[in-house]
């Protein structure tokens, strides 16, 4: 039995977040990624949603549980070099869904087994 | 990976045109799909334009091209996800073997089973919302049932590709009976019980989509795990289109709890204008979620566990790394369940309780949604709660099966769960309540008295957008 679980970035793909773009913004990260996260450290995945559909496009980061919420096409390079550790949790994007909603995605990816 | 292919007769990106016979199989089937569309799909509205997302490939974008179509005139196609190069099974006894592109002899007919149930889901739920269209409170709320529909269809033929091409004439028999079972019927019912409810109203439907499809998007993702890669490479795009209906409905009944919090915020009782009080969503709410809750089966399942160990169907993301025994075997799940009027506790072994794991995230997303309702009750000012009931209310499959325990989940006498059906349940009279409220509303920007706007449209578009063009 391992514990040696992978770091992972998950961006919504829930109607709302999805109807705000990010199917795109999951696939331009990805491509930055390829560049700042050569070693593929980070493991890039659609979520299908999280429940924070009215502050989309959602993304959260896991174990770090970080959950950024509002991004844009723009907020991209920030995002990127906040996964890859190289920049801080970038402003403006954190707290802003409920806490309880957070938590479930947490519970759901914290799996106990 | 194949190119997609639009000008086929039908769309796809599975190289369909090389493959003459199963081509020509598929060619053969799709009048009768269309047949059955015509007779069980929505009733009436051939003639007008909805504007619909269709997918016409798996990139980016691919997957939502909006546009006004004729429901007949969809393209209905078949799409499989991009492949990882060189996939391993992540689970199981398996675990590492390279993922198989065609089925293993040993598990064909547990697969076709799968396949099968997991299609006859697809048709049922189109067959259960076929009315719903004369009742709409908006155009807004038509075009959504209308792509809930036409994407469950082509849910059916992803599926059916399955079949047809990895399961020789027993495949083709089965694609054949997905269109001969009619959901609810007497004598040729729909495989799975909820799949026979009826979807009378509205608020079945927010509830069938909020609940009985999120059972469904938790069966696409055990199954977008499997090792059998075909049926993961299509469950992992249906998914993708599964997100849609999954918002249709938690948006729906959040809109419907919304307005009734409007009225009693006001003072207004629902009932007397028109809308639908709390008492009666709360019923929907327990009807339809403990319905589902049976769709997952036994909490205890050996079937479950050969799945697991086959590589067949894993765990809810298995392929993110987020489990750390990948094979199952050193863990025990822990649950309670009724002896008398208390309860025991009752350790299964993980493999075992491989249904039970994907139920308690499904769980969890339910309460999710659950609490998005009340955060909404709670911005009206209004005291009262909707309440999800405990994974062990009102059972007919599993470890539950048989039990009685009230909505929060204590063990109570059978005579007690009889005396207080009505409490919890929907009665004849709250249907008809809820009927009464049926009335459709076709006018662009126009919405029934029961049920609030959505915050935003569809595709960047306002709410008062023209969704449905009547010819």
């Amino acid at each position: 039995m391992s514990d040696a679980r992978p770091r992972l970035v998950y961006v919504c793909e829930g109607g709302d977040c999805s109807e705000k773009g990010s199917v795109e913004l999951h696939n331009d990260l990805k491509e930055m990624l390829k560049t700042a996260d050569p070693d593929g450290k980070l493991k890039l995945r659609k979520y299908p949603c999280f429940g924070g559909c009215e502050h989309g496009i959602n993304l959260a980061l896991f174990p770090d549980k970080v959950f950024l919420s509002k991004l844009k096409k723009e907020d991209l390079p920030r995002v990127c070099d906040f996964v890859c550790g190289k920049s801080p949790v970038p402003a403006g994007h954190t707290g802003i869904v409920a806490k309880d909603v957070e938590q479930i995605v947490w519970d759901l990816l914290d799996t106990g087994f | 990976m194949n190119a997609v292919d639009l000008e086929a007769r039908i769309p796809n990106n599975v190289g369909l045109k090389d493959d003459k016979k199963l081509l020509r199989a598929l060619e053969q089937w799709q009048p009768r799909f269309l047949d059955w569309w015509r007779e069980m799909g929505p009733s009436d509205f051939r003639e007008d334009q909805i504007y619909l997302r269709t997918a016409v490939g798996v990139g980016q974008g691919g997957w939502a091209n909006f546009d006004y179509v004729k429901m007949p005139d969809y393209r209905w196609g078949i799409f499989l996800a991009e492949p990882e190069p060189e996939k391993k099974i992540h689970f199981g006894d398996k675990l590492g073997d390279p993922v198989w592109d065609a089925v293993p002899g040993e598990h064909r007919n547990v697969l076709r089973r799968i396949i099968v149930t997991q299609a006859d889901t697809e048709p049922a739920s189109v067959e259960q919302q076929r009315l719903l269209g004369h009742t709409a409170p908006s155009l807004y709320d038509l075009r959504n049932v209308f792509q809930v529909n036409v994407e469950e269809g082509r849910h059916l033929w992803a599926m059916v590709y399955l079949l047809h091409k990895y399961f020789g004439a027993d495949g083709r028999d089965e694609a054949e009976e997905l269109l001969r079972r009619r959901s609810g019927h007497a004598d040729n019912p729909r495989i799975l019980q909820a799949f026979n409810k009826p979807t009378p109203d509205w608020l079945s439907f927010f509830c069938f989509t909020s609940f009985t499809d999120r059972d469904g998007k938790y069966q696409l993702a055990a199954l977008a795990e499997s090792g059998f890669y075909p049926l993961a490479r299509s469950t992992q795009f249906m998914l993708t289109e599964e997100a849609h209906h999954l918002s249709v409905g938690e948006n729906g009944v959040g809109r419907v709890v919304e307005r009734t919090a409007q009225l009693m915020k006001e003072g207004t009782d629902p009932r007397t204008v028109g809308a639908i009080p709390l008492d009666i969503i709360q019923k929907y709410v327990y009807e339809w979620s403990s319905a589902s809750y049976d769709l997952f089966g036994g909490e205890d399942s050996s079937n479950a566990a050969t799945y697991f160990g086959a590589g067949l169907k894993g765990r809810y993301r298995e392929g993110d790394g987020l489990y750390r025994d990948p094979k199952a075997l050193e863990q025990a799940y822990t649950t309670q369940v009724a002896e008398g009027t208390a309860l025991r506790t009752l350790e299964i072994p993980l493999r075992r309780a491989m249904n039970a794991l994907l139920l308690e995230a499904y769980y969890a997303d339910c309460k999710r949604i659950v609490d998005r309702w009340n955060r909404t009750l709670k911005r009206y000012d209004v005291a009262a709660e909707v309440k999800l009931p405990s994974l062990r209310f009102n059972r007919q499959q599993g470890i539950h099966a048989g039990k009685w325990y009230d909505p929060e989940g204590n063990p109570i006498a059978q005579a007690e769960f009889e005396k207080r059906r009505t409490t919890w349940f929907p009665s004849a009279e709250d249907y008809a309540t809820v009927k009464s409220c049926m009335k459709k509303v076709y006018e662009p920007g126009k919405i029934a008295n029961w049920i609030a706007p959505p915050a935003q449209g569809i595709n960047n578009n306002p709410f008062e957008w023209e969704y449905v063009k009547f010819h």
